[in-house]
């Protein structure tokens, strides 16, 4: 009785650990660089977190039932070229194609993963390589940078609203739809049961492979989102744009305090995991250290945190 | 090495194990001579398995003592029980059927036959070859385990368990944990003889529910009830209906089973079953059941009845007849479809298919239907904690409060939140399938009385269960069934109940 008190207590700090860290950080380097402190550097890092945030959101609904999605990371990429090439033509409409594609990738990987019965990390690895290869051959294997008179349908993007940052306001709408899903929807409370015990989920008569592929579906859609917003404030549109964000996005998701396996997390855990990371890598760039070099620091992030939160008297075989 | 005749091999005294909510062991003494098949008969929930566990080295006891060879002995773990000489048979067989027969004997224990980290295969398999003798199989130890049949598989099992003798000094204990539940009749008596031949190298103790097979085997019979040792006897001098008598052995059983309040059912017909098969589980079955019904289906492992329950819960579909609910004629392929035409599953497994551990009470209690509390699509919230509130009182749950982990719980209490998360539904169909097993005996009463008083609202209950008694005190109605068809239908209204050997005529 003793150890589970105990086990509870250890619970409850648990829980609390992520928006500590993320304090004790920026107080870290705040200290050493006070203008970090300052609120116009304060909405920068806001800005930058945005992306990260939307990405890793999509992928929370994902980890949330116990599996993984692995092709986010193509799948803003080919956002961003789909919006380089048809927004001359199309206009906003480019924004909708980018969209749908994601729409359609998620499913057909969701599809794969529920009635092929393959694993949805393999599924979505597989379903990676076809968008970085669609990527690639749409864009002709270059980067594509916007015209002037295109910057014009980017302004939701790139400009701002009462003086914040629309990617802010952007970032902020996501996190309001994507909170009320997975706390308040049929979706968001299944996709919990599932993550936590599929047999007794299947057994209360959930549809358990319909939740899949819709939540395969919100990553994907989550992830066009994130390059569509990558390409307006770049500029440009590229099939290695967001190549680097798959780590990073997972490890915010975990840090966060969302468990790897499933079943327990939220979308408020999301965000401040991204916020975190986006410290982590502020915090680098001021060190000096090579930005290249910052993947090295997720990867160890990444392990570390699994490896903390991983709660192994319920979990003791980790395949 | 050589014990005087009257010195125990094993000897386990005052031995207490209890886990959060119920008291498994509780002042359990047994020992083991050399020589010995020593039976161990108990109804589920007797403590066997938690015994057998602990002598083999998986639980540790929170007191008491367990001697070797008279000397005091602590198993850390199920391998430093082997390296003492105790192995285990286990009911499940426990051999990796991609493996080949040499590989599953030695497995784990390549380290002999290992030089320079290469493992000597020759020598594995020579070795497995001279193991496999002693239990007088002939098959080649490079067969792969999965193209043996299964009496085959448990020998080489015993061969396994026989390879301590390599290691242990004195005596061999082998734990035979329900041996011969997947055996033929023949095949138990090729075991029986291997396990005979056997006596000079190891002494046994042999766990099964086929009571006659226990009285045919051993020497001497331990019958627990409710955690505790409740008699021991010469197999010789007893047989098996005392054997049957003392391991049920319950005073006012009709008040155990709240028969007072077993009410006559009506004529509503809510599930109609017309000829249904399934592959060689089941075939022809046909059956009415009544609204406020409970119609209890017996019959031993492989009659078909474990499979049939699943059909209904749209977890295991049927292939052949008709099926009607209300009279509708239906398809249950996923449990989502028998959630729709009210048909709730009460699964043995409760822990894995019953409940969610890692939610809230009141998140399993709406979890099948949730539409009813969505408002345009969002749960509110706060219906459903008044909703979870209102069960919790109603069915007495003891939880510090709805937003409680399910892990938390105790079985009983887990059990009623199933039984909520039904009732919730509005179900008009429950399925029990065994709901009563790993509880301790107060709270099975309540599920009783919760059954009960369930279907004197008029919910319909098809039950199948651990124990005769119990199928027999609850159903209106009890169906036998054996080999996969239904060879026995009897009413069993208050008073007038069946006698269970009547009902053991037709199951075996």
């Amino acid at each position: 009785m003793r150890t589970r008190i105990a086990r509870l207590e250890f619970d409850r700090i648990r829980q609390w650990m992520p928006i500590v860290t993320l304090a004790l950080l920026v107080a870290f380097v705040g200290v050493f660089q006070p203008g970090f402190l300052e609120p116009t550097t304060l909405m920068q890092l806001a800005s930058d977190t945005a992306v990260l945030f939307v990405l890793a959101t999509g992928v929370t609904f994902v980890i949330m039932i116990g599996g993984i999605d692995l092709s986010i990371q193509s799948m803003a990429s080919l956002a961003s070229v789909i919006v380089a090439l048809t927004v001359s033509r199309w206009g906003y409409a480019a924004f909708a194609f980018a969209i749908a594609a994601g729409i359609l990738a998620g499913f057909l990987s969701g599809v794969a993963h529920v009635r092929l019965k393959v694993p949805s990390f393999i599924a979505t690895l597989a379903m990676g390589g076809v968008l970085l290869s669609a990527a690639l051959v749409l864009s002709k294997e270059r980067s594509i940078t916007l015209q002037t008179s295109e910057r014009g349908y980017q302004t939701w993007i790139t400009g701002t609203l009462l003086g914040v940052p629309n990617v802010i306001v952007i970032a902020l709408v996501v996190l309001a739809v994507a909170h009320t899903i997975q706390s308040r929807t049929r979706f968001g409370r299944y996709s919990a049961a599932i993550g936590a015990g599929e047999p007794a989920a299947y057994a209360s008569g959930v549809k358990v492979d319909g939740q899949k592929i819709i939540a395969l579906v919100l990553s994907a859609t989550c992830a066009a989102l994130a390059g569509v917003i990558l390409a307006g404030r770049l500029a440009s549109g590229s099939p290695t744009l967001a190549s680097e964000l798959l780590l990073p996005s997972i490890a915010a998701v975990v840090v966060g305090g969302t468990a790897i396996t499933g079943g327990v997390g939220s979308i408020w855990r999301t965000l401040i995991g991204a916020l975190i990371i986006s410290v982590v890598r502020i915090g680098m760039t001021f060190l000096g250290i090579n930005i290249f070099a910052q993947n090295i620091a997720f990867g160890a992030v990444l392990i570390a945190a699994v490896a903390v939160t991983i709660d192994r008297s319920k979990i003791p075989i980790v395949k | 090495m050589n014990a005087p005749a009257d010195n125990p091999v094993l000897a386990a005294t005052g031995i207490e194990k209890s886990f959060p909510g119920v008291r498994a062991l509780s002042n359990v003494s047994i020992e083991l001579r050399p020589g010995e098949v020593v039976g161990l008969v108990g109804e589920n929930g007797a403590g066997k398995s938690t015994l057998m566990k602990i002598l083999s080295g998986v639980y540790q006891p929170d007191a008491g003592e367990i001697r070797l060879a008279g000397k005091p002995t602590r198993f850390a773990s199920a391998a430093d029980a082997t390296r003492h000489g105790v192995g285990m048979v286990f009911q499940e067989q426990s051999l990796l059927l991609n493996l080949t027969v040499g590989e599953n004997i030695y497995l784990g224990n390549e380290a002999q036959f290992t030089r320079f980290g290469l493992v000597n295969w020759r020598a594995v398999y020579a070795s497995a070859a001279r193991q496999l003798a002693k239990v007088q199989v002939n098959v080649d130890p490079r067969t792969r385990a999965a193209t043996l049949d299964f009496a085959t598989r448990q020998m080489v099992e015993l061969a396994k368990a026989l390879t301590l003798e390599e290691h242990a000094s004195g005596r061999l204990v082998i734990l035979l944990d329900e041996p011969t539940s997947v055996l033929e009749r023949a095949e138990v008596e090729v075991l029986f003889a291997r396990v005979r031949a056997l006596k000079a190298r190891a002494s046994f103790i042999f766990v099964s529910h086929r009571l006659s097979e226990v009285v045919e085997l051993s020497d001497r019979i331990y019958v627990m009830k409710d955690g505790a040792v409740v008699a021991e006897l010469q197999a010789a001098e007893v047989d098996v209906k005392t054997l049957h008598r003392l391991m049920v052995g319950r005073g006012l059983q009709a008040e155990y089973y709240r028969e007072p309040l077993q009410r006559p059912f009506g004529d509503d017909v809510v599930l109609e079953l017309e000829g249904l098969g399934r592959g060689d589980a089941y075939r022809d079955v046909s059956l009415k059941l009544h609204a406020g019904e409970i119609l209890g289906i017996a019959g031993v492992l492989g009659s078909g009845r474990e499979e049939l329950t699943r059909s209904l819960a749209g977890l295991l579909p049927h292939d052949r007849g008709r099926l009607r609910v209300g009279g509708r004629e239906v398809r249950l392929s996923t449990p989502a479809d028998a959630v729709d035409v009210e048909l709730g599953y009460v699964p043995r497994e409760r822990r894995v298919e019953g409940l969610v551990l890692f939610l809230s009470v009141a998140a399993n209690i709406t979890l099948p239907s949730l539409g009813d509390i969505a408002r345009r699509g969002l749960i509110d919230l706060g219906e459903e904690r008044k909703l979870a509130k209102s069960w919790v009182e109603r069915l007495r749950v003891r939880t510090p409060g709805v937003d409680a982990l399910c892990l938390n719980l105790s079985g009983g209490n887990q059990q009623k939140v199933v039984l909520a998360k039904w009732l919730n539904a509005k179900v008009r169909i429950l399925i029990l399938d065994h709901p009563t097993r790993g509880l301790d005996v107060g709270a099975k009463e309540e599920v009783y009385e919760l059954v009960r008083a369930i279907t004197n609202e008029g919910v319909a209950v098809i039950l199948i269960s651990d124990t005769l008694e119990e199928t027999i005190g609850l159903s209106h109605t009890v169906l036998v069934m054996r080999d996969g068809v239904v060879t026995h239908r009897t009413s069993a209204n208050p008073g007038a109940k069946p006698l269970q050997v009547d009902l053991i005529g037709h199951m075996v």
